[in-house]
């Protein structure tokens, strides 16, 4: 396993790979998974900034995909593509396609707010609503769903559970949302983000602001939520990358360099920018 | 740790999608109402705006119709063979608000200065929220206690003092001419200004808290004095700021009625002596209005409150303008 | 060591002038806050009884209290602030979330910080010429609607920048739920900025009982009591503005009385407004 620089690069030329963008049959389809997100030529732009350069990729059905990259690469860019997040913010806009389940997200016939309920998304800093933990969850789950109260609190309670926060707040659903620790309230926003019963999870640096316990707790949750969600995560740290994911995509100046399997990413690299970056050269 | 009974997403989604596109056309009319609520209660703070214009306009018009221009050249103020110029009220005005700002000016930077780079920390917000409440006392407030206590304060030491200090000399003698009334026009323009004071004073201050600390540290690092640093650092940096704040104080000064109404005399005429009483086109508003007999009587007090709206218009927009500019200065 | 240096001692002597010079304005500037405050008390503490809140405003030389002004001051804020909260919410809404960077915002924005400085008479003219003279006679309900004029520039200017106050973050959290912009809005960013809309409402509470100058061609006065809002209204500032003015003993009395009422109630206005918004900035 111990390559050498120049080995990996006499790897990568051995493994004919097309430019960023254009793997499409990529990666090995040792279980063919499903294509719950197909990216397709994306291209972003902030005014007339060009922000994304032409990016392809695929994200399976079940499986996490880490995007990772130095700052301002355009790894939460991509991410907040994909449950159309920009929409709020004039000036922002996105051409190519992104096809979820087939449909083209970025038609504007697509319904924003059903995109979302169908897309969660956690944020960077946690963000809890101002209103008590169960209203945080609960909030959610009645802009799409009529339930009564006992299904209702059944809802909250899996929740929380799933979110691994059940046993620390069972006591004390009244309780504001920003009375919790910080990584008490990232829990909280994933609880609140699996309630409303999404298809993909989109996490944008979600352990960036939290310490390495809380950190711990988190990797650990996705590890279970991936059982049932497609789940897309952007993140600074290349070791959560390479512990939580099965794919990675590495992203460079608004263009994808490179996506493969995680395992190789980390180890068998085939572009030589992913390999500075995986090893420290800059960043 | 996870709940083996919650359904999965796929489980859910059969069932939920159809629920979730039938409450997607509720969220689309819920936000185009209240989209259009917002924005018409937008709109609805231009057209007062400009029924406000339109309405004293409208108003004004038979007395702009009868003098014309003369209006507000003339001096007459007369009733019975209703004859009026603004000319008095106009002079009164500018007067009692130029000596409130010579006053206010001063001693409102001063103040701004003292909260911003010398007092000491635990004191700033306390004397902050003190200069402030100033500033919330109804106008009438100051009106009562100026006819009451500051008056008769003035016309028994400050005034006769005025009048001979000043007699010998020439024409500060007609600036300061007896005999002390109490009320008049510097009584006036003393009260104005110590209810302009901390208008000018917190924005001020705030215009000074705009300043980058790195700026101020460079000065000190050089060895400059605390008032060097405020002369060359401070004031330059916000001067824009500062004379948007001014403006601001000037179009209170310019528009504020009760207090005036109660300590300027009500005189229509004009006098060199600011010791003498007078009037403001604020006062002879609010004093002749409802007492007012005959169209061209209402019409020209009504082209009054027109001219006063314009010209603290003009005043106002250029503040505001000047605290824009700042602004963006600040934010690049 | 640099004191030696004569230059630099008459520099650092004018430094300490000057300072001296604005230590001296800020004590002249409380001064008269102590001053203003401690002649209300004076002067107004001994004309305080129940009098004053239980019986009408009294002809020339008799006694009476101040019952019916401060019913009328009371009525006409109520329903001035009734009336122009909810629109400036509404327009500071469209101002901080849909139109933020619009020409329309930028132009409201504008136009609302002048009218929050223009001098209220000109309002009470405005609402006599569309009001008064339409209806034919003075009336509460114009009273209250000019004030409800002042209340507006101030309910926009402390909505929009409340609302600014609020991280984009939570409102990019619940719209990532689904939830559509107006609820977005109405559930979360309200519920964030409560405090400070609350604040601002108190302050133009604050600002609106003291008026006196919209109120006077608009609602009048009236020595009677009365809650009919069609007809000429009492109010404590103009009751303050008529009684100071006469010449009766018993008349000055009630209004310096009427003067500390309506400070106290402002300077209590102010500082509750005060706490509530420094509460919830932590």
């Amino acid at each position: 396993m111990n390559m050498t620089v120049a080995q990996s690069a006499a790897v990568s030329s051995a493994r004919p790979m097309q430019p960023a963008g254009a793997q499409r049959e990529m990666p090995n389809a040792q279980e063919t998974a499903h294509e719950k997100i197909s990216v397709r030529n994306l291209r972003f732009y902030y005014g007339d900034t060009l922000a994304l350069k032409g990016i392809s990729l695929p994200l399976y059905e079940r499986k996490v995909t880490a995007f990772i990259g130095p700052s301002g690469c355009g790894k939460s860019t991509l991410l907040r593509i994909l449950n159309r997040m920009y929409d709020l913010y004039p000036g922002q806009r996105a051409d190519g396609e992104v096809l979820l389940d087939g449909e083209n997200i970025l038609s504007p016939k697509q319904d924003k707010n059903l995109l979302r309920s169908r897309v969660g998304m956690v944020f960077q800093k946690p963000t809890p609503f101002p209103m008590t933990i169960y209203d945080n969850i609960a909030f959610g789950v009645r802009l799409y769903e009529k339930l009564s109260k006992a299904e209702m609190d059944e809802r909250v309670e899996s929740s929380l559970r799933r979110a691994a926060l059940w046993n620390e707040v069972k006591d004390k659903l009244g309780a504001s949302g920003q009375s919790l620790s910080g990584g008490q309230q990232q829990r909280l926003c994933i609880a609140r983000t699996v309630a409303i019963k999404p298809e993909v999870i989109l996490l944008d640096e979600p352990c960036s602001a939290l310490d390495p316990i809380s950190t711990a707790k988190i990797e650990e949750l996705i590890d279970e939520l991936k059982a049932e969600y497609t789940i897309a995560i952007v993140t600074h740290n290349m070791q959560q990358a390479a512990r939580c994911s099965e794919y990675t995509a590495f992203m460079y100046l608004g263009e994808l360099v490179e996506f493969d399997e995680t395992s190789r990413i980390f180890t068998t690299p085939s572009d030589q920018r992913t390999q500075d970056y995986i090893t420290g050269r800059f960043g | 740790m996870a709940d083996t009974s919650f359904p999965g997403p796929l489980a859910g989604a059969a069932h939920a999608a159809p629920a979730r596109t039938a409450v997607l056309n509720r969220f689309r009319l819920g936000n185009l109402l209240f989209l259009n609520l917002t924005r018409a209660a937008a709109v609805l703070v231009l057209v007062l705006l400009g029924g406000v214009m339109v309405a004293l306009i409208e108003g004004a018009a038979p007395a702009l119709r009868e003098f014309g221009f003369g209006f507000v050249t003339s001096q007459s103020w007369n009733p019975v063979t209703e004859k009026f110029g603004a000319l008095a009220p106009i002079y009164g005005t500018i007067v009692t608000s130029l000596i409130a700002m010579l006053i206010a000016v001063p001693v409102g930077l001063g103040i701004a200065i003292f909260l911003t780079e010398l007092c000491p920390m635990p004191l700033r917000r306390p004397i902050g929220i003190a200069i402030e409440l100033l500033a919330g006392i109804p106008s009438i407030i100051y009106g009562i206690w100026g006819l009451f206590v500051f008056a008769p304060f003035l016309q028994t030491t400050v005034q006769p003092f005025l009048i001979s200090l000043f007699g010998p000399i020439p024409l500060l003698n007609a600036v300061f001419a007896g005999p002390p009334y109490g009320i008049g026009m510097l009584t006036a323009g003393l009260i104005l200004a110590i209810m302009v004071l901390p208008f000018i004073t917190s924005i001020a201050r705030d215009v000074f808290s705009t300043v980058p600390p790195v700026l101020k540290e460079a000065a000190y690092g050089i060895g400059c004095t605390r008032w060097e640093v405020v002369k060359n650092v401070v004031l330059p940096f916000t001067r824009v700021g500062v004379i948007g704040g001014v403006m601001l104080g000037l179009g209170r000064a310019l528009g504020e009625t009760m207090a005036v109404t109660f300590v300027i005399g009500n005189a229509h005429k004009i006098s060199a002596s600011i010791l003498a009483p007078g009037t403001t086109i604020s006062a002879t508003i609010a004093n002749e209005f409802t007492e007012a007999v005959g169209d061209i009587y209402t019409s020209s007090l009504i082209a009054l409150g027109l001219l006063l709206f314009v010209i603290t218009f003009i005043v106002l927009a250029i503040a505001r303008y000047m605290l824009l500019r700042l602004e963006m200065k600040g934010g690049k | 060591m640099s004191n030696a240096n004569p230059f630099y001692g008459r520099r650092k002597s004018r430094s300490n002038l000057m300072m001296g010079l604005c230590m001296a304005a800020s004590l002249f500037g409380l001064a008269w806050l102590v001053m203003i405050l401690a002649a209300l008390l004076w002067n107004g503490v001994s004309g305080l009884s129940l009098d004053v809140f239980t019986q009408n405003t009294p002809p020339p030389g008799s006694a009476g209290g101040l019952l019916n002004a401060i019913v009328g001051s009371l009525i006409m804020t109520a329903l001035g602030v009734v009336i122009g909260t909810p629109i400036g919410i509404l327009a500071g809404t469209y101002m901080a979330e849909y139109g933020a960077h619009g020409k329309l915002s930028l132009v409201v924005r504008f136009i609302n910080d002048i009218l929050l400085s223009a001098p209220s008479i000109v309002i009470g003219l405005f609402v006599y010429e569309v009001m008064v003279v339409r209806m034919g006679h003075f009336s509460g309900f114009a009273g209250a609607v000019a004030l409800s004029i002042i209340v507006i520039p101030v309910v926009v200017r402390t909505t929009e920048d409340m609302l600014n106050l609020v991280p984009n973050q939570l409102r990019e959290a619940a719209s990532a739920l689904g939830m559509p912009r107006h609820l977005v809005i109405r559930r979360i960013a309200y519920r964030a900025a409560r405090a400070g809309m609350v604040t601002g409402v108190l302050l133009a509470i604050a600002r609106v009982s003291g008026e006196t100058a919209p109120l006077l061609f608009t609602a009048l006065n009236n020595q009677f009591g009365g809650a009919n809002l069609n007809g000429p209204m009492a109010s404590l500032p103009v009751v303050i503005f008529q009684f100071a003015l006469s010449p009766y003993k018993d008349w000055q009395q009630l209004a310096w009385t009427g003067a500390l009422i309506i400070t106290l109630s402002v300077l209590t206005l102010s500082i509750l407004a005060r706490v509530i918004a420094s509460r919830s900035r932590q």
